[in-house]
């Protein structure tokens, strides 16, 4: 009877984190999960068995590895600790479970810490910092680091104590994603918020004089129009005017190339209106 | 000088070659890595403020199946080491950064490709049993790689940086302001493209809350998200009730 202590859960788990260290086109995360798992093999099969057992591993394999895809190393462990004791569970077994939950798992995962956790947490850091506030770096790198190790971690050992049938049911059950649809509101929030205070776009360059039976009338563009529609509308519609291009699937250095054509053309507009004579 | 760029090197080397996500999570994203390098060469606050500039854009980067829509991971502490050294003003570091940033979408590329190699002779390594050679694979190789492509680079531009910034003060008036200008428009590509991921459609009109209390009322950011949390909250609790309330 081999059994897994908590110390080679702990190593499976922290291994994960790398994951990404030989990250690459053709396997992705496959060499790393393979590293990741050595401490396990050692621990539950005899010498000349391990090479082989770890082969299930050294094959594609890619989910979000750091926050919630550990589930899929905990559920792993857990299988691999039942095949060594006997239980029938092929080799074949392990790796459909594993490529069943990458792909769910890294879209919950990706979703949680790149596009709620990160974003929030910068959109507040980026602020402090901007202001000269050392709390900005240091907050961003310690709320981050508490969190992902945090959900790391549970989920690592949620994934090894419920095993696969628990987990695929809550998939199912459609609760993750009530939540994930309540936090991405914070998100969308904070970078209402951003296009507020970062996003900066101002046509008081174009201004003019004019003569006419009221006297001389001065016009400027953005304070007599702009300002007075709305505050921020400018940035505002910059925004949105990107958010569409992207929902087009225009790429994101396309659009970083249209940004400087805008650039250009504006300056342009700023030369006819004689700034630079 | 040359010390600093050193350490400046190994930084961008390891914003790539992530050895372990307990420590290089963070140093994907410039307020982090740039931080550091701003540390290193000893104008912490200077460089806390361009990190966060460059930043910017790219609060709405996801990368998925390690596909990368710009490399942060470079234009992090490259930007704010080369605007530290060449004295350059936030709006344009934020310009810079994106440059350099989707320049080095191509190093992200080689790196991608290149590291193929290493599983190649992970595999063999298995096949022979030698299970501490696999480990080695997994660790050695993608460190020298991203020290060819993003270290040595790195350093270089460092080492140039002075006299890059000599240049550009030669640049005339206008050339600046259209950097200016790109730079106070590059946040929005960040902003557009988290609005793209997040967005269902039932949820967007958060969006324009959190800029009305921005602007409107001019709330902090840290206040925003507290009102956040608590909309959060009470729409995940009510969403509950409506279940419960239909089986009822």
């Amino acid at each position: 009877m081999s059994e897994l202590k908590k110390s080679d859960l702990v190593k499976n788990w922290l291994l994960g984190y790398s994951d990404e260290t030989c990250y690459n086109y053709e396997r992705l995360q496959g060499l790393g999960n393979t590293n990741a798992f050595i401490p396990i093999v050692r621990a539950l099969y005899p010498k000349e068995r391990q090479a082989e057992e770890l082969k299930k591993y050294l094959i594609f394999f890619n989910t979000e590895p750091s926050w919630i895809g550990t589930v899929i190393q905990g559920i792993t462990a857990a299988m691999e600790e039942k095949r060594a004791n006997g239980e029938n569970i092929t080799a074949d077994e392990i790796i459909s479970v594993r490529s069943a939950l990458m792909g769910p798992l890294a879209g919950i995962g990706d979703v949680v810490s790149q596009s709620i956790c990160y974003p929030i947490l910068a959109g507040v850091c980026i602020q402090l910092a901007l202001a000269g506030n050392f709390a900005g770096p240091i907050l961003f790198e310690v709320i981050y680091k508490v969190l992902m190790l945090g959900f790391g971690y549970n989920m690592y050992m949620l994934g090894y104590k419920k095993g696969r049938v628990a987990i695929i049911d809550l998939l199912r059950s459609g609760l993750i994603n009530r939540i994930l649809e309540a936090v991405s509101i914070v998100g969308l929030m904070v970078v209402g918020s951003m296009t507020a205070s970062n996003v900066k776009l101002d046509l008081s360059f174009i201004a003019a004089t004019f003569n006419n039976e009221l006297g001389k009338v001065e016009f400027n563009l953005q304070t007599g129009v702009f300002d007075a529609l709305l505050p921020g509308l400018l940035p505002l519609l910059a925004v949105i005017a990107v958010w569409n291009m992207l929902k087009k699937r225009v790429k994101p250095l396309t659009i970083v190339g249209i940004i400087f054509i805008v650039g250009f053309v504006l300056v342009g507009i700023k030369a006819l209106f004689g700034a630079y004579v | 000088m040359v010390f600093q760029a050193i350490l400046v090197a190994l930084i961008t080397t390891c914003c790539t070659w992530w050895f372990s996500h307990t420590i290089t999570r963070t140093w994907l994203y410039p307020i982090w890595s740039g931080f550091l390098v701003g540390l290193v060469m000893g104008h912490p606050v200077q460089g806390m403020m361009i990190a966060a500039a460059i930043n910017l854009p790219y609060v709405g980067f996801i990368t998925a199946g390690g596909s990368m829509p710009g490399n942060p991971m470079f234009a992090g502490p490259v930007g704010t080491a080369l605007a530290l050294v060449s004295g350059m003003d936030i709006a344009t570091a934020t310009t810079i950064g994106v440059v350099l940033g989707s320049v080095a979408v191509l190093s992200w590329n080689a790196y991608m490709t290149i590291n193929s190699f290493w599983v190649h002779i992970a595999d063999k390594a298995l096949a022979e049993g030698d299970l501490h050679k696999v480990r080695l694979c997994n660790y050695v190789p993608s460190f020298f790689v991203s020290l060819v492509i993003n270290g040595i680079p790195a350093f270089l531009i460092v080492m140039v940086g002075k006299s890059f910034g000599t240049w550009l003060t030669t640049f005339p008036q206008w050339i600046m302001d259209v950097f200016s200008i790109v730079g106070g428009l590059m946040p929005a590509l960040g902003i557009g493209m988290l609005l793209n991921y997040l967005s269902k459609k039932k949820i967007i009109p958060f969006f324009f809350l959190g800029f009305a209390l921005a602007k409107f009322l001019n709330l902090s950011t840290m206040m925003i998200t507290a009102f956040g949390v608590i909309v959060a909250i009470l729409l995940y609790n009510f969403s509950e009730n409506g279940k419960a309330g239909e089986q009822a």
